[in-house]
């Protein structure tokens, strides 16, 4: 069944709208480049008997896949892709919270990376402040309220705990430094690592 | 489903496509280096010289990557079809690339040969 231009050319650009906006942590000049490529590639699908046509629309679009999972795969590779350039935890974190709001794969990639970037980074602080706060940044032990142990990483504001115990003491300085800069890249590599099984078995799952 | 071999289907066609997977890359350079092509040009070659039959949603992204990474670089060139079409084209480093993948490639398909004759002669 032939459609009208305007028929053909609505669905086209309701699917790029949507594609266009999931695609938000690529640059704009490559989102635009992106969809004018996927533009111009539907069109000529769709029009391959020389009338663009309803169905080839349909089947053109159904090829892709649908945006939600198009874009997915061009942020994990864009995520692997300036990967290779630099390992920045700012940059690989704003590309996870992109593809964390495309799948349920990202949202979970997401929190298990702001956990180990956390603790890295709160790790390697409590290192560096001790020499300036030595009388109260390190891992102190101690007895809350309820009378439960808990173990706290302080950075050395307000008191020590009443009762508490610096476990480290000046170790804290060498631990500290070590642990924390290896959570922070072995938390690059795991976010790197599920951004690569993901596109694998993507790719799996569609050759 | 199970043979008596313990072998499945399942299995078998996952393995396949997991081989097919693990040469797209190759594949497209090497679709490149013959000169310039444009995405959809790109996937007819696959599936015309390789049986590689790969879905748009998967290439697509893909050369983004190996655009990211230099491999390849792209232009727009007016078409008669009366748009524009992207056209991809490697770099001397993509060009490099093909080739170190290619050897690989032929140095391990070729020792496999050997290891695969005599299953070939007992077919």
């Amino acid at each position: 069944m032939a459609m009208s231009a305007s028929d053909a050319q609505q669905r086209v650009e309701t699917y790029l709208g949507r594609l266009r906006v999931r695609l938000r942590g690529i640059n704009d000049l490559d989102v635009r480049e992106i969809v004018e490529e996927l533009r111009f590639h539907i069109l000529d699908k769709a029009g391959v008997s020389g009338e663009v046509t309803a169905a080839g629309v349909d089947a053109a679009l159904a090829a892709l896949g649908s945006p939600e999972e198009l874009a997915s795969e061009y942020l994990t590779d864009s995520l692997l892709a300036r990967a290779e350039v630099s390992r920045s935890p700012v940059q690989i974190l704003e590309s996870l919270f992109h593809w964390a709001s495309l799948s349920v794969a990202g949202f979970f990639v997401l929190l298990g990376s702001i956990l180990g970037y956390f603790f890295g980074v709160v790790f390697v602080l409590c290192a560096l402040v001790k020499p300036f706060h030595p009388q109260t940044a390190g891992l102190w032990v101690f007895r809350d309220s309820t009378g439960s142990l808990v173990t706290s990483l302080r950075l050395g504001f307000g008191s020590p705990p009443v009762g508490g115990r610096d476990v480290l003491g000046w170790w804290i300085v060498p631990i500290g430094l070590v642990v924390g800069c290896g959570l922070l890249m072995l938390t690059t590599r795991f976010a790197l690592w599920c951004a690569r099984v993901y596109r694998r078995s993507h790719v799996l799952h569609r050759v | 489903m199970k043979g008596a071999d313990g072998w499945d289907q399942a299995t078998g066609d996952k393995w396949e496509v997991q081989l097919r997977k693990g040469c797209l890359e190759l594949a497209i350079l090497a679709a490149l280096w013959s000169g310039k092509l444009y995405g959809l040009e790109i996937l007819r070659r696959l599936e015309s010289d390789s049986d590689l039959i790969v879905s748009e949603g998967t290439v697509y992204p893909l050369l983004s990557r190996l655009k990211a990474l230099g491999l390849v670089r792209s232009e727009w060139i007016e078409s008669d079809a009366g748009h524009p079409r992207k056209y991809y084209a490697l770099t001397p480093a993509g060009k490099h690339r093909a080739l170190d993948m290619a050897g690989t490639w032929t140095r391990f398909s070729s020792s496999m040969s050997k290891l695969l004759a005599p299953l070939e002669k007992g077919k």
